[in-house]
């Protein structure tokens, strides 16, 4: 026994959203080769097949990549300011994949832990998730190395699996019951979760590995072709970094949260000019090391859903995956391979 | 078109020429339109190509360039240098969409008080024909 | 081809002529060609070339943990030596002190990248050696800047859309930027914050400033490598800014950049006889 919403009902419900006057986002085919999740404006913009997974993450509708957080203007010798609030509208993500789901409850250790963040609360908790699972994997696929899968709950409102002719709905909190009442049937067919990729790497083994080789040579090596952009992180679902800036003219202007990133020299330059983290294969290292040591140690888990994102971003093929299947064995590590 | 559209026009002007021309209209006492803010800059050669830009940004409705005639550069050939500039950058705009019909080049001497006053009232009619580059500040307003 | 090219490494290292080979390895993560760098003799085995070789690795020669790495040999295609002769003129290689090895290049890429369409550089020029044949028949070129023109055909409020969408899309990851061998500053325009010149935020704004920043920071520079626009992760067609200042560059001056280290680079110098006809 399940519940069921068919496949042609499911736009229609997407135009109820956006009626309601929700915010409704969603994977879109915006040019040929790039789905990404985008805000849609009309349910035809929609697209739940024929990808992987979009190039982006779900996270922008949480964190977005640019936030007005305070307004100042001078006048005379004195600032005057204002707060920006955070914003109140109601939004649901409908199509995310559960790699991007799972990110969420992941983030909320970050943004609750000693302050709480309420641009990032008060979007999170107007959110509702509507997870679609997975039909298909590539090789940059590794969820089920991270205790994850095709058809993983964590993080979701709803849970949409694929069966002839629409959708099963597993709703999983009273946020998604709500998105779905009245709009399913019951049927006596339920479905049947794909496998998700092999499972590629223990992360056990790699924080034991992270923990005792920090100064290993071998890092130099892997981050040589790195070429220190921030694609990785910022189509991460799990890579959180921001930076305040104040952005305005003499007269006054707007303190703003923007996506930084740990690759970019920039993201570590001191005012006096140095740099703690001078060199790339410093940057390459902090990255793993903060996603499957630093994090865990902090808040027990890891900051990862094996999405592959980075990797299939990647401009020179570097992912997280390749690194760790460098590091996973304690293999003798290949001169810049 | 509002009848009370008055258009912003910011003008970035070379030290040694235009500024002074604006400095001759002023003291010979030709009137032209208030629209135009002046910039003064040591060169046309200093005018980055992100002056431009800024100004669109901050709202503006027309932006003038204007130095020294060729040869007559106070550096030698920091005019020459943007002209080179301007010919390439222009050709962006056009690809860009930008209206290019919004900015303005111009040589004027300091001696050219009158081509100043013309040129400015030229383009504060034309401008104000156009109406405001909405389409630039609407992408200046918008945050995502 | 590829077995000549590892036989011509493994010289090149056992010799000690190089001490690094720049090329393309097979990467773990999507059995794609990636960049590699290939110290010992023994490791030549991991070089490949086919048509999958898509980076530019002349990008790799600016950086300083290259360079501690000792004198290179750098596998190019045509297009990508091309900006070998940019690095060249602006001083920031010395071209006698790295081996380049050059690989006949019938296109690259599945679909084929957009820029081999009006490839004539199937034969890199002015490498040390090339490996490979010039392609027998590849057709004539299309025009170079097809793209482009075809995109001019619409009126200028359409074009402003279409980079309003592109400059939305923006997140400002600036892979565009290091993957590009012509943006090598230390510091670019967009990270400088006292003052600061550009906005880092992500708006349409701030993104449009970046856009014609990057692409005009290029002019008479960028050689139509085409690696901007084929890693951004959004998909900002930058090749039809980039060709807009080539075609310009082109038309104007009669200059393409990386074609000929003799001719002066066109910003940075001059012409009394500069023609325009919209300076009053």
């Amino acid at each position: 026994m399940s519940e069921l919403i068919a496949q042609e009902a499911l736009p229609g419900l997407v135009a109820k959203w956006l009626a309601q006057g929700k915010r409704v986002a969603g994977p879109s085919v915006v040019k040929p080769g790039y789905c990404l999740y985008v805000e849609l404006k009309s349910s035809a913009q929609l697209a739940l097949e024929g990808f992987i997974r979009p190039r982006n993450s779900i996270k922008e509708f949480v964190f977005p990549h640019h936030e007005a957080i305070c307004r100042y203007h001078f006048s005379g010798h004195t600032v005057e300011t204002e707060d920006c609030d955070p914003p109140q509208v109601d939004q649901v993500i409908v199509g995310a994949r559960p790699c991007d789901a799972a990110a969420l409850p992941i983030l909320d250790h970050l943004f609750t832990w000693d302050y709480e963040d309420k641009f990032y609360t008060e979007r999170r908790k107007a959110t509702t998730v509507v997870t679609l699972a997975c039909q298909a994997h590539d090789d940059a696929c590794f969820c089920t190395s991270l205790d994850l899968g095709p058809a993983a709950e964590q993080g979701s409102d709803v849970l949409l699996l694929a069966v002839p002719g629409g959708y099963e709905v597993r709703c999983l909190t009273d946020k998604g019951r709500a998105l779905f009442a009245g709009e399913t049937r019951t049927v006596e067919q339920t479905a049947v979760v794909p496998p998700g990729p092999p499972v590629m790497v223990a992360p056990g083994t790699i924080m034991a590995f992270l923990q005792a080789r920090y100064d290993d040579p071998m890092w130099a090596d892997l981050a040589l072709r790195c070429l220190g952009c921030g694609a990785c992180a910022y189509t991460c679902p799990t890579c959180h970094c921001f930076d305040i800036v104040d952005e305005g003219t003499a007269a006054g202007g707007c303190r703003v949260k923007n996506w930084d990133c740990c690759q970019f020299a920039m993201f570590t330059q001191h005012a006096s000019g140095h740099n703690p983290r001078s060199g790339q294969s410093q940057r390459q290292r902090q990255r793993i090391q903060h996603k499957f040591r630093i994090y865990p140690e902090k808040f027990g888990v890891m900051l990862c859903t094996g999405c592959g994102n980075c990797a299939r971003n990647c401009p020179v093929g570097l992912g997280v995956l390749s690194t760790l299947k460098e590091t996973a064995g304690s293999a003798p590590v290949e001169v810049g391979v | 078109m509002s009848e009370d559209f008055e258009p912003k026009i910011v003008a970035f002007v070379c030290n040694w020429c235009t500024y002074l021309a604006a400095d001759l209209a002023g003291t010979n006492r030709l009137e032209y339109p208030p629209n135009v803010r002046i910039l003064r800059l040591p060169c046309t050669g200093r005018v980055d190509f992100n002056l431009i830009i800024k100004a669109l940004e901050m709202g503006a409705d027309a932006v003038v360039v204007s130095g020294c005639h060729p040869g007559d550069c106070h550096y030698t050939a920091g005019n020459y240098h943007a002209r080179r500039r301007w010919i390439l950058f222009r050709e962006l705009l056009e690809t860009m969409g930008i209206e290019t019909n919004r900015i303005f080049f111009s040589w004027i001497s300091a001696a050219e008080s009158k081509k100043w006053q013309h040129m400015i009232t030229e383009i504060t009619d034309q401008i104000r024909e156009m109406g405001p580059y909405t389409a630039y500040h609407e992408i200046s307003e918008a945050t995502a | 081809m590829t077995g000549q090219l590892r036989e011509r490494c493994r010289r090149l290292l056992q010799d000690g002529a190089v001490q690094v080979v720049i090329g393309y390895g097979v990467s773990t993560s999507d059995g794609m060609p990636h960049p590699i760098f290939v110290r010992r003799p023994d490791d030549v085995d991991k070089l490949i070339w086919n048509e999958q070789c898509m980076a530019n690795l002349t990008t790799y020669l600016t950086r300083d943990a290259v360079k501690a790495l000792g004198k290179p040999a750098i596998v190019v295609k045509g297009c990508d030596a091309r900006a070998l002769v940019v690095l060249e003129q602006e001083c920031q290689i010395d071209r006698s002190a790295m081996h380049v090895i050059g690989m006949a290049c019938a296109g690259v890429g599945s679909p084929r990248a957009p820029k081999c369409a009006s490839c004539d550089v199937h034969v890199p020029a002015a490498a040390d050696e090339v490996i490979g044949e010039a392609p027998a028949q590849t057709g004539p070129a299309d025009p170079p800047y097809a793209e482009l023109e075809e995109f001019l055909q619409k009126s200028p409020a359409e074009r402003f859309a279409y980079w309003r969408e592109e400059a939305a899309r923006c997140i400002r990851c600036y892979a565009c930027r290091e993957v590009c061998p012509t943006c090598y500053c230390p510091r670019c325009i967009v990270d400088k914050n006292r003052p600061a010149c550009l906005d880092t935020s992500a708006t349409v704004k701030a993104n449009f400033a970046w856009h014609v920043t990057r692409a005009f920071h290029q002019a008479g520079r960028c050689t139509g490598c085409g690696e901007c626009t084929r890693v951004c992760p959004v998909g900002i067609n930058m090749r039809l800014l980039n060709q807009s200042l080539a075609r310009a560059a082109d038309e104007h001056f009669g200059y393409r950049a990386g074609t000929n280290r003799e001719t002066p680079p066109i910003i940075g110098a001059y012409g009394l006889e500069d023609k325009e006809s919209f300076i009053r």
